[in-house]
């Protein structure tokens, strides 16, 4: 009884992002093997730009969220801090450290360049450099502003990366002795821009009550937009993945089957316990949004290609104000009909996790939503205390069920 | 009979109420490793006080970390029972500071003990009774000794560190540093009160205020946190049942929705 129910939890087109994920690790070994440079980015990089230069781009965060989720990441966060990184420094950092103190033998073939932008998150560049030094392969820091308004991304801010993408082919071109085509990259933006349209359609599907996307799938369904912009695969997965939760919705099929709960979450999931989204969905609560799963869905414009892509570059994740940041929170409450939220505070990314309590009181006060902030780690799961956890999210369900 | 166990991270605990919502009985036994056998052991002492047996217990609703582990016809979470037990005990009640071995919590309910909003500690256990537990052995006081010695106090020293492992090394060295040990204790009440107070700020103060959990017990604590929030709580006579008591009221609820149903 439980396998069907288990099985109602996950789309088809979701059990496929494994051997998806495992296949394109198992590429970079094969691109490696035939001479072509492979880099270690971070996930706001603009991988068009990589892809149209014919560098393979793999992201060591992507690989710590699923070194996580297999169980397999304690030993590399060990390896880190074995070395003497400590046990408070972000954990897909250590994570990709460790890896690449340990001999990197694994999924991730060695860097043949580390490239990095400063966005979004405030560990990056420390982080890069460490690697760099440990591993010895060149480094590209790129500089992208804080975002205040949207105004300015247009008015000067845009150039100023425009510029930086430009000195980025240019190492490239010399270093690895490529050569950049205008062309590619229009047909690279395309076919990002083309993915990214089909998961935000597909995402708006989950305004349908009973939602037919949960929490499961769109933490799982979002890794080829970060690491597979550009690619013909990308887009066969979304189109898939679309038409199947199209007929779900039409024909009213929820990805639970009794949806009591609509439920928002905020942060990065936690890789290791995709179980408490079935503990959450055991209860009737289905996640229907999460600013997550937007992060790395941007529209690009193939007539204006390096600028479109240095927009993305500055507009993504966390790189814009908090203000535009909470807007958007705000509107997916009426957008999804949320009942509750719930705040995951994460020890490992505190630039995602500083706003909460700002966000929460709105939520609260101002929206009367109730909300339930709980502590641990994304990747390291010696962070969390299951009993804990689970006794709040019955608490706030009662909360929710009394309403 | 109704029966409520509340099988907490330190203590469990077992109360039985009659059909009007009287406590009958109730027992608080060491939880131990055991969830199981400490609620059997805690309900077998509550029935033969008062002279019951099994046959007379006619639903069991269990709260607490152990609640899933404990022989009950259904489960609650604690804070919705701390609320129930509350309102019912006092009606004008609409903050509650519930601090357990484990946990800390506040939660503000309304007129009609409805839970609006509540807070919990993070995964620290700084501000719960398990650090007033860990300094009690460090100390080798016991945790009623404590509570009187922190009013023996007159000038407390300040514990910087909101770490129990690291606040328990600053004990130390202000021990080995001359500190009277009086100071010393009343320095913890105030860490940990200072610790609940900021905590709960979060969904305020709105009287009235009572304080349950097994450190509302003990009275430096109460003092500490008193003096924190600036006026005196509204005290229940035996602060640790109450979430039991929660849980038993809820029993009658169940049971007789059931009936009705029947």
């Amino acid at each position: 009884m439980s396998s069907q129910r288990e099985r109602s939890r996950v789309l088809q087109t979701t059990r496929k992002i494994g051997e998806l994920i495992m296949e394109y690790f198992s590429k970079a070994w094969d691109a490696k093997a035939q001479g072509k440079p492979l880099a270690w980015i971070t996930v706001f990089t603009p991988v068009e730009l990589l892809r149209a230069l014919d560098i393979y781009p793999i992201a060591p965060e992507h690989f710590g969220a699923m070194c996580s989720a297999r169980g397999l990441a304690l030993d590399y966060l060990e390896e880190a801090e074995k070395t003497g990184y400590s046990q408070n420094l972000c954990s897909y950092s250590r994570c990709g450290l460790g890896y690449a103190l340990s001999g990197m033998s694994g999924l991730m073939p060695p860097p043949d360049i580390l490239i990095t932008f400063r966005n979004s998150c405030d560990v990056y560049v420390k982080w890069w450099q460490s690697l760099h030094m440990h591993l010895g392969a060149p480094l590209f820091v790129g500089e992208a502003p804080y975002v205040l308004t949207l105004e300015d991304l247009d008015n000067y801010v845009l150039d100023y990366v425009v510029k930086q993408l430009e000195q980025l082919v240019k190492i490239a071109e010399e270093k690895f002795g490529l050569r950049f085509e205008m062309e590619r990259l229009v047909e690279i933006v395309k076919l990002s821009d083309k993915a990214s349209e089909l998961w935000l359609e597909t995402l708006k599907f989950r305004r349908f009550k009973p939602c037919p996307l949960g929490g499961r799938d769109s933490a799982s369904d979002i890794f080829p937009l970060v690491v597979m912009q550009g690619t013909d695969q990308a887009i066969r997965f979304y189109e898939e993945l679309l038409a199947e939760v199209k007929e779900k919705a039409n024909k009213r099929e929820g990805i639970i089957e009794d949806e009591k709960f609509r439920l928002l979450f905020d942060g990065i999931w936690l890789w290791y316990a995709f179980d408490l989204i079935k503990y959450f969905e055991d209860r009737g609560a289905v996640f229907v949004y999460e600013p997550y799963s937007e992060a790395w869905a941007y529209r690009l414009d193939a007539s204006k290609p390096l600028e479109s892509v240095a927009r993305k570059v500055l507009a993504m994740g966390l790189n814009v104000d908090i203000d535009l940041r909470i807007e958007r929170f705000l509107e997916s409450i009426k957008e999804y009909q949320i009942d509750g939220a719930v705040l995951f505070s994460n020890r490992s990314c505190k630039s995602w996790s500083a706003p909460q309590l700002v966000t929460a009181d709105i939520l609260s006060k101002k929206f009367n939503i109730p909300y339930l902030l709980f502590e641990a780690d994304m990747a390291d799961p010696r962070q969390y205390a299951e009993a804990q956890i689970k006794n709040r999210i019955d608490a706030f369900l009662e909360v929710l069920g009394e309403r | 009979m109704y029966v409520g166990i509340d099988a907490g991270a330190s203590a469990t605990k077992a109360v039985i109420v009659n059909k009007d919502a009287e406590i009958v009985s109730y027992d608080i036994v060491p939880s131990g490793i055991n969830f199981r056998a400490s609620s059997e052991g805690a309900l077998r002492k509550a029935l033969e006080s008062s002279g019951l047996d099994l046959t007379n217990i006619l639903y069991t609703v269990s709260t607490g970390y152990g609640r899933a582990l404990v022989n009950a016809k259904s489960t609650s979470s604690e804070i919705t029972c701390i609320s129930r037990g509350v309102h019912r005990l006092f009606p004008s009640v609409r903050t509650i500071i519930d601090v357990g071995g484990q946990d800390s919590k506040a939660v503000k309910i309304d007129g009609n003990g409805r839970v609006l909003d509540f807070v919990m500690n993070d995964k620290c256990a700084a501000g719960t009774g398990r650090f007033l537990e860990v300094m009690s052995n460090t100390l080798g006081k016991s945790l009623d000794e404590l509570s009187r010695l922190y009013f023996k106090s007159s000038k407390p020293i300040k514990i910087s560190s909101t770490c129990t492992v690291f606040a328990e090394s600053e004990l130390i060295s202000f021990i080995s540093q001359g500190s009277e040990i009086e100071d010393v204790i009343a320095g913890l009440h105030e860490a940990i009160a200072e610790r609940i107070y900021s905590m709960s700020s979060r969904i305020g103060f709105e009287k009235d205020v009572t304080f349950t959990g097994g450190v509302a017990k003990n009275h430096g604590f109460i003092d500490a946190l008193s003096k924190k929030i600036g006026f005196n709580p509204t005290l229940p006579e035996e602060p640790q049942i109450i979430c039991a008591f929660g849980a038993a009221l809820a029993a009658i609820k169940k049971y007789e929705g059931n009936v009705s149903h029947a």
